[in-house]
């Protein structure tokens, strides 16, 4: 349970997990299946550096800013090729998974622990995904654009905090 | 349904540090319930469940997976005790996600091959620390039947997943799983 509250309790990884989700569903297939499967995997890279004591300079920055930059994309309506959108989380990935590893407990119950969070990692993605369909609907554009704006909002927070 | 209970079974697990009798629970049904509770044991056989699900494999790769079980708890029985059989079962669940998320059709003859290296490493990661060779036997017994059954229900809930969405989630479930893999993986090995 520790492992699942995890991502859950920090909103710098939150807010940037709603994102991807909620960029994902903004681009459209086949994006809206490509990040949320590129994040964990490339997540777990960034985690493995984590874990083997690999330094990674500016990992609270990479944070922020990965919230910074994709809750503008939601803003703007960005809509990159799928292989940019794709290297882009995966580069904020490595970020969010090297913070992750190097908190990850030297415990036996580091597979449950690895589980619960990137499950809770995988339901925050859904969450963005469902807000994200709501850009079906006019005014559904203008909530999720919102949403973006308040997500780049809360990275600039944490930009200022780290920075 | 199943999917979620498995993930379920995942997140609620026991630690993976020894094999005592899950729950309190000796015997047949401690060994029955052992794949349950055993986290690296739970990834690999959901991992592999989905994949012979989703490659529509048949009944060759659950028979081979429950074979080579047999084979693994029998060695197991003759007091064969490997080393780094948990972080080879985290390996195959590994590249079981891996497959997962790929999505590309595969031979039946690679899914025969990996059931039988799941099988024999769940078999040769099953040893009963119980006190009595009456109840060792009945665990491996129920720990036989209790890993088949585990296999056969994910691989039966994973070939009904026919439409988009389902094969997506599946996809993104094998992810995850990988995920969480590779992360114990390399924390067991930078111990």
């Amino acid at each position: 349970m520790g492992g699942l509250a995890h991502p859950v309790f920090g909103l710098d990884h939150v807010v940037a997990m709603v994102a991807v989700g909620l960029w994902g569903a903004f681009l459209g297939a086949p994006a809206i299946v490509v990040l949320p499967i590129v994040f964990p995997l490339v997540m777990a890279a960034g985690g493995v550096l984590g874990i083997l004591g690999v330094p990674l300079p500016g990992v609270e920055i990479g944070i922020a800013v990965s919230a910074v930059v994709l809750g503008l994309m939601v803003v703007f309506a960005v809509r990159p090729p799928l292989w940019i959108a794709a290297v882009l989380v995966g580069i904020f990935a490595i970020f969010h998974g090297h913070a992750h590893g190097a908190e990850l407990p030297p415990g036996a119950d580091a597979l449950a622990y690895s589980a619960g969070f990137v499950f809770a990692t995988g339901l925050l993605h859904l969450a963005g995904i469902a807000i994200g369909l709501l850009t079906r609907w006019p005014a559904g554009q203008l909530i999720v654009r919102t949403a973006g704006g308040l997500i780049a909002c809360v990275g600039v927070v944490f930009l200022a905090r780290v920075g | 349904m199943r999917l979620v209970l498995a993930i379920a079974l995942v997140l609620i697990a026991s630690p993976a540090y020894a094999h005592p009798p899950p729950i309190g629970i000796g015997g047949f049904w401690g060994g029955l319930l052992h794949p349950y509770f055993v986290t690296a044991h739970v990834a690999a056989i959901v991992a592999l469940g989905l994949l012979v699900g989703l490659q529509g494999w048949g009944r060759v790769t659950p028979i081979a997976f429950i074979l080579a079980l047999m084979a693994g708890l029998g060695l197991i029985w003759l007091a064969v005790v490997p080393r780094y059989v948990n972080e080879g079962l985290l390996v195959l669940a590994a590249v079981y996600g891996l497959l997962v998320v790929l999505a590309r059709p595969l031979p039946e003859p690679v899914g025969i091959a990996l059931g039988v290296l799941a099988g024999i490493a769940v078999g040769l990661d099953s040893p009963p620390e119980v006190l009595t060779v009456r109840e060792a036997n009945q665990m491996l017994i129920g720990t036989g039947l209790g890993a088949s059954l585990f296999l056969v229900l994910v691989i039966e809930g994973a070939s009904k997943l026919t439409k988009p969405w389902q094969r997506i989630g599946a996809r993104i479930a094998g992810s995850w799983i990988a995920a969480a893999a590779i992360l114990v993986l390399a924390l067991s090995f930078s111990r």
